[in-house]
C-alpha cells in the first residue's frame, strides 16, 4: 500500500505543490534572521549571531515552498546581494523600525538595488520590523514617505508593519509570498 | 592561452557554462549538479584553473545549491568550495551556510563543513569559528575530531596565533582514545589486506592531534622534548607512533645531551607490533650521526626480517634503507648479503633493482663476478631508468675495484650496444669515461669501446661528446692513429654537429701525428657545406704552422683550464664596472690541469655514491646552495658602492652563529678580507612578530685600535625579516682581532588589531663577538700533487691536542672548518673509527701554499687527539696554523 500511497502523494504533490524563491535583505540587526525564524514557527529568540555571508531557510505553508535566502546585512555582503536577487520571485527588504537614525541608508541602499537592471519587475516587500518597540517605532505611512517608496515604478511593492517578537502581521508577509509562488 | 581543450574531451568553456545555468535553475536536479561539480573538479584539479572572475562567478552559482539537502551533492558542494576557495573572492560568503552544518547533528554533513571552513575562513573571521573548532576538537566522534584538527593545519599559516590557542583540546584529544566507530570501517574492509587491519584507521585523531601538537610548539626544543616524554608508551595509532620516532630523531639530531634519552626512546619501538613502527624506529637508529656499530646492529637485523616481508611496500622501504645506509658504511650491511640476494628476484623490479645496487655497495672482490653475470640478465627486463639507477652502481664499483675493470668494461659493452633510451646510454658512456680517466689499465680497450658505439650512435650530441674525449684522451695513448680512422669516419658520414666535433677532436691528434696525415685529413674538410666545420679545421689548420711550438701546444692541448664558473663571474664584473681601458685581467681567474679536474670530479664521484637515493637532491642542493650563498654574499656586497671602492674580496669567512638560534633577534656573522680591509657582515634577523626595529646599527670595538672606515646601518628592519648591516676598518697588522659588537636599535612596537606602529625606545643588543683567526687568511684550494708538494714546502711547525669532541669524524670536520683547507683525495671521509690521516691544502691570500698533514686517533681512555703537522713558505703563518686550536 505504501507504494500506491507515495505515488498518489507523488502525483497530489506534482499537482498542487508550488515553490517560490525569495531573497531577504536588509541592513545589519535589522531582524532578518530573526523573522525567518518566526515565520518558520521557532520562539523568538532577542540574541541571534550576525549572518556571515547566507544562510537558507525553508518555510513550507499550504503546499508551498518557500526558499528564503538569508542574506548578511553587514557592508561588506552589501555588495553581493545583487548576486543572489537575480532570478528571484520576490525580495523582502527588512528595516528596523525602531532606528529612523539608519532610515537614510536603508533609502540609499534600496533605491540603489532597486535600480538595477538585472532585477527590473522583481516584487519588492519592505518589512517595517521591531513594531513591538513603540511608541519609537516609525509607522508605515511614515516609512513609506521616508524611504520614498512611491517614486519606485514598474515594480510590484508593498509595506508592511510587522514584529517578529510579537508576531504581528506575519499572516500578512506568508500571504503574499505564497501569492508570489508559481507551480513546478 | 592555448589551453582550450584538455585530452579527455570536457571543454572547459562548455562545463563553465552549464555550472553556471544549471546550478541557478529552479528547482536543482541534484544528481545532475553532482556530475557536474565532479567534472568541474576535474578541470580544475588537472588543467589550468579558470581566471579569477570565472571562478568567482562559478563559486557564487555553487552557493546557490545549498538550497537542496541532498547528502551526495552537499558533499560535492564542499569539495568544490574547498578547490575555488583559493582563486575566487569574496567567499566568506558562505560561512553561515557551513557554520549551520557544521554545529548540525548529522556527522556525515559535520566533517565535511568543518574542512572546508578552515579553507575559506581569513584572518579577520577566525575568531568566529574559534569557539566551534575547540569544541570540534575534543568531539566524541572521530571523524568529527579528525577534521577540525586537520582543518586547524590549514589555519596555521592563517593566524598561528589563533590555532596555538587550542593547544590543549589538541593536548587532551592525544590521550583521548577514540576508536573508529564500527560503522564507519564498513567498506574499509579491504584495507586489511595490507595488513594494516583497522588498526591503523583506529586512533587516527591522535595521529592528527600529535602533529598538529608538534606544528604549534615546534619552534620550542623544550616544548617538543616534552611532548615526546608525555606522550611515549601512551599512543595507539602506529602512525602517531612513527611520528613520535620522527620527532625523537629531530631532537636527537639537534640536541647532543638528549642521545641517550632518545635512542633508548627510539630502540624501544624497534620491535613493535606493527611494522611500520619498527620500520621507522629502524631508519631513525640508522640516520643517527656516528652511531657506533653496536647500535645500527640491531636495527639492521630488523631490516633484515622485513626484508622477507609478504607485503612489497615494506619490502621496498627496508631494501631502501638498507641500500641508502650501505653507501657510507657497506661493511655494516653485508650481514644481510644473503637476503638482499634473494631480492634481486623480486617480482618488484624497484625492490630488486635497489638490492642490485646494495649488493654492489656491499660486495667484495670475489663477489663481484657472479654479481655481474647476473645483472646482465637482469637488465634486459627492467625499465630504462632503472637500468640508470644499476649503471651507476657498477660505475662507482670500477672505480672501487680496479682489478675488476675486465669484467666491468665487458658488461658496460655489452649493455651499450642493447636497447635502451638517451639517458641511459649516456650513463653508460658516462661510466667508461670513468673507467679511462681513473683506470689505466682499461683505457685502451675502453676507447676502441667508445669508437666501436660511435659507429652506429643515433645521439649527435652523445656522439659529439664522445668524439671530443677521444680527442682529449687518444692522443696520449700507445697507439694514437688507431683512433683517426675511426674519427675520420665521422667526417664522412654524419652530420654538422657531429662532423664540427669530429674536427675538433682530428686537431687533437696533429701534435703527436708525424707522418702528416692528420693534417692531409684536415685540408679536406675545408670544403665542408657547412661553416662551423671549414672554420673549426681552418683555424688548427692556421695555428698549427705557428713556428712557436708552446703557443702551439697550448691551444690543442692546454695545459691549465680556467674554472668556468669564476671565470664568467670575473667577466661578469667586468662588464659591469664599464672600465674599458684596463684590459681583463685572466690572473684572477683560478685554473685547474687536467689532473686536478679528475680528481676533484672522483671526489665529487665519491662524495655522490655517498649520499645517492634521497639524498641525492638534498646533497647535490646542499652544494648547490652553498654555492648559491657564497655568490649572494658576493653580490650584496657588489652592490653597495663603498664597499665596491674597496676592491677585490680576498676573502670572505663562512657562517658564524653569533647568536642563539632561538632568540628575538637572531645575528649571523661574515669576515671579509679585502687588500687593505676588512669588513664585518652582520645578517640580523628580527623575529618578532609585532615589532619594528628603526635605525639599526652595530656598535663594533676591536680589540686594538683600529680606523672604522664606514657603516653600512639599516634604516628599518620589519617584523619575521631579514637585513644585513656592514661595517668596515682597515686590515689589522696583527692577524688575531676580535671584535666585540652590540646592535643598537630604536624598536617600535606594532598594535596586531590596528596595525599602528608605536612609540618606539632606544635598545641596545649584545651578541658574540666576531674573531679573527688564521683560517680567516687561507683559502682551500686543491693540489693534485700534494705528496710533492709537501716535500718542497720549507718550514715546518707541529702540534698535538687532545680535542673535545665525541668522535674522529667531527674533529676533521671542526678542523677543516676552523682552517678553512681543502681535505686531498677524499681524506675527509673517515673510514676507520680509531685512527685517521686527514691531507689539507690552502693558499695564503698573498698565494703562497699551506699543506696540512693531521693525524687522529681515538681511544676510549683519551678521546680523540690529534698530531697536527703543517708546512709552508711563510714561517709565521705555518707556525699560526700549528696553533689553530689554542
Amino acid at each position: 500500500m505504501s507504494i500506491w500511497r507515495r505515488l498518489y502523494n507523488w502525483l497530489v504533490s506534482l499537482l498542487w505543490s508550488s515553490e517560490t524563491n525569495v531573497v531577504v535583505i536588509g541592513l545589519q540587526n535589522a531582524g532578518k534572521s530573526t523573522l525567518l525564524a518566526s515565520l518558520q514557527g521557532s520562539d523568538f529568540s532577542p540574541d541571534t549571531i550576525p549572518t556571515v555571508g547566507f544562510a537558507v531557510q525553508t518555510i513550507v505553508k499550504n503546499k508551498v515552498t518557500i526558499k528564503c535566502w538569508d542574506l548578511g546585512g553587514q557592508p561588506r555582503f552589501r555588495s553581493l546581494w545583487e548576486r543572489y536577487c537575480r532570478g528571484a520571485d520576490a525580495i523582502v527588504f527588512v528595516v528596523d523600525s525602531a532606528d529612523s537614525d539608519l532610515l537614510p541608508t536603508v533609502k540609499s541602499e534600496l533605491h540603489a538595488l532597486c535600480s538595477q537592471e538585472s532585477l527590473e519587475h522583481i516584487p519588492l516587500l519592505v518589512v517595517a520590523n521591531k513594531q513591538d518597540l513603540q511608541p519609537h517605532a516609525t509607522t508605515v505611512d511614515e516609512m513609506i514617505e521616508k524611504l520614498d517608496l512611491l517614486s519606485i515604478r514598474e515594480r510590484d511593492i508593498v509595506c508592511y508593519a510587522v514584529s517578529a517578537k510579537t508576531l504581528q502581521n506575519l499572516d500578512s508577509v506568508i500571504e503574499w509570498l505564497v501569492a508570489r509562488a508559481h507551480h513546478t | 592561452m592555448s589551453y582550450k581543450k584538455n585530452d579527455d574531451g570536457l571543454d572547459r568553456m562548455t562545463v563553465f557554462q552549464e555550472c553556471i545555468s544549471e546550478f541557478n535553475a529552479s528547482p536543482i536536479n541534484p544528481r545532475k549538479s553532482r556530475t557536474l561539480l565532479s567534472r568541474l573538479l576535474y578541470i580544475v584539479t588537472t588543467g589550468a584553473p579558470f581566471p579569477r572572475d570565472e571562478s568567482t562567478q562559478l563559486f557564487f552559482s555553487i552557493t546557490k545549491l545549498f538550497q537542496h539537502k541532498n547528502p551526495a551533492l552537499r558533499q560535492m558542494v564542499y569539495l568544490a568550495i574547498k578547490e575555488l576557495a583559493d582563486d575566487a573572492d569574496d567567499v566568506i560568503m558562505v560561512t553561515s551556510s557551513i557554520m549551520r552544518d557544521a554545529t548540525g547533528n548529522d556527522v556525515f554533513y559535520r566533517s565535511n563543513a568543518i574542512r572546508t571552513l578552515c579553507r575559506i575562513i581569513d584572518a579577520s573571521t577566525i575568531q568566529s569559528i574559534e569557539r566551534l573548532i575547540k569544541a570540534s576538537i575534543v568531539d566524541k566522534n572521530p571523524a568529527t575530531s579528525s577534521a577540525a584538527l586537520v582543518g586547524s593545519y590549514h589555519l596555521l599559516p592563517v593566524s598561528r596565533d589563533f590555532v596555538r590557542r587550542w593547544a590543549n583540546e589538541t593536548q587532551d584529544t592525544v590521550v583521548a582514545n577514540k576508536p573508529y566507530p564500527a560503522a564507519l570501517l564498513i567498506g574499509r574492509e579491504n584495507t586489511s589486506s595490507f595488513g594494516y587491519g583497522s588498526g591503523i584507521a583506529a586512533f587516527q585523531t591522535q595521529f592528527h592531534a600529535l602533529g598538529l601538537l608538534y606544528e604549534m610548539r615546534s619552534h620550542d626544543r623544550v616544548a617538543l622534548l616534552k611532548i615526546i616524554q608525555q606522550f611515549n608508551g601512551k599512543l595507539h595509532s602506529p602512525y602517531a607512533n612513527i611520528l613520535l620516532i620522527r620527532f625523537a630523531s629531530r631532537v636527537l639530531a639537534e640536541d647532543p645531551n638528549v642521545r641517550k634519552p632518545m635512542h633508548k626512546l627510539i630502540l624501544s619501538f624497534l620491535n613493535h607490533a606493527n611494522d611500520a613502527v619498527s620500520l621507522e624506529s629502524a631508519r631513525a637508529i640508522l640516520a643517527i650521526r656516528n652511531a657506533t656499530p653496536q647500535e645500527v646492529e640491531p636495527a639492521i637485523s630488523s631490516l633484515q626480517l622485513l626484508l622477507g616481508s609478504h607485503r612489497p611496500a615494506f619490502r621496498f622501504a627496508a631494501i631502501r634503507a638498507l641500500n641508502r645506509y650501505a653507501m657510507s658504511h657497506p661493511e655494516a650491511v653485508q650481514i644481510c648479503n644473503p637476503d638482499i640476494q634473494e631480492r634481486i628476484s623480486d617480482p618488484s623490479r624497484t625492490v630488486a633493482t635497489y638490492a642490485i645496487t646494495t649488493l654492489l655497495k656491499t660486495g667484495n672482490n670475489d663477489s663481484v663476478d657472479h654479481l655481474m653475470s647476473q645483472i646482465s640478465n637482469f637488465m634486459l627486463d627492467i625499465p630504462d631508468e632503472f637500468k640508470v639507477v644499476v649503471v651507476e652502481a657498477v660505475r662507482s664499483l670500477a672505480v672501487k675495484f680496479p682489478s675488476k675493470q675486465q669484467d666491468v668494461l665487458h658488461f658496460l659493452a655489452d649493455i651499450l650496444q642493447s636497447d635502451g633510451g638517451v639517458s641511459f646510454k649516456q650513463a653508460v658512456v658516462s661510466a667508461i669515461f670513468d673507467l679511462v680517466r681513473f683506470v689505466p689499465q682499461a683505457k685502451a680497450e675502453a676507447l676502441s669501446q667508445l669508437c666501436e658505439y660511435i659507429e652506429d650512435c643515433e645521439y649527435p650530441f652523445l656522439a659529439a661528446r664522445i668524439l671530443h674525449f677521444l680527442g682529449v684522451e687518444g692522443p696520449s695513448t700507445e697507439d694514437p692513429l688507431k683512433y683517426v680512422r675511426y674519427i675520420y669516419n665521422r667526417i664522412l658520414l654524419e652530420n654538422a654537429v657531429t662532423r664540427a666535433a669530429a674536427v675538433t677532436a682530428l686537431g687533437k691528434f696533429l701534435l703527436v701525428d708525424k707522418t702528416g696525415s692528420v693534417k692531409t685529413l684536415l685540408e679536406r674538410t675545408l670544403d665542408d657545406s657547412s661553416d662551423e666545420v671549414r672554420d673549426r679545421a681552418a683555424i688548427i689548420l692556421r695555428i698549427a704552422t705557428i713556428p712557436n711550438k708552446k703557443i702551439v701546444a697550448d691551444f690543442i692541448e692546454p695545459e691549465q683550464n680556467y674554472s668556468l664558473g669564476a671565470l664568467e663571474q670575473e667577466l661578469v664584473r667586468y662588464v659591469t664596472a664599464s672600465d674599458f681601458e684596463k684590459p681583463f685581467d685572466f690572473s684572477v681567474v683560478p685554473t685547474f690541469t687536467k689532473e686536478q679536474e679528475n680528481a676533484e670530479m672522483l671526489q665529487a664521484m665519491q662524495k655522490a655514491t655517498k649520499s645517492v637515493d634521497e639524498d641525492i637532491t638534498q646533497g647535490a642542493s646542499a652544494a648547490e646552495k652553498e654555492q648559491e650563498t657564497a655568490s649572494a654574499i658576493s653580490e650584496k656586497l657588489a652592490a653597495i658602492e663603498e664597499i665596491r671602492e674597496l676592491g677585490r674580496v680576498l676573502h670572505t669567512s663562512s657562517a658564524v652563529e653569533l647568536t642563539e638560534r632561538e632568540t628575538e633577534y637572531v645575528v649571523t656573522g661574515y669576515k671579509h678580507i679585502f687588500e687593505k680591509h676588512i669588513v664585518l657582515q652582520y645578517d640580523v634577523s628580527n623575529t618578532l612578530p609585532d615589532t619594528i626595529l628603526a635605525d639599526v646599527t652595530a656598535m663594533v670595538t676591536p680589540s686594538e685600535e683600529l680606523n672604522e672606515e664606514f657603516v653600512v646601518a639599516l634604516p628599518e628592519l620589519k617584523p619575521n625579516s631579514e637585513g644585513t648591516i656592514y661595517v668596515a676598518f682597515e686590515r689589522p697588522e696583527d692577524l688575531f682581532v676580535s671584535f666585540e659588537t652590540v646592535l643598537k636599535f630604536e624598536s617600535k612596537e606594532i598594535d596586531p588589531s590596528t596595525g599602528e606602529v608605536g612609540e618606539g625606545y632606544l635598545d641596545q643588543y649584545e651578541i658574540e663577538s666576531l674573531e679573527l683567526s688564521v683560517g680567516d687568511y687561507l683559502i682551500p684550494a686543491f693540489n693534485g700533487n700534494f705528496d710533492h708538494t709537501w716535500d718542497e714546502l720549507g718550514n715546518e711547525a707541529s702540534a698535538t691536542y687532545a680535542l673535545e669532541v665525541p668522535t674522529i669524524e667531527d674533529g676533521v670536520q671542526a678542523l677543516l672548518k676552523l682552517l678553512s683547507i681543502q681535505a686531498i683525495g677524499g681524506t675527509d671521509h673517515v673510514t676507520e673509527p680509531a685512527s685517521h690521516t686527514l691531507k689539507g691544502f690552502a693558499r695564503t691570500l698573498e698565494g703562497g701554499s699551506i699543506a696540512v698533514v693531521a693525524r687522529f686517533v681515538h681511544s676510549a681512555a683519551r678521546g680523540v687527539s690529534v698530531k697536527l703537522v703543517a708546512r709552508g713558505e711563510d714561517e709565521m703563518l705555518t707556525q699560526l696554523v700549528c696553533e689553530v686550536f689554542e
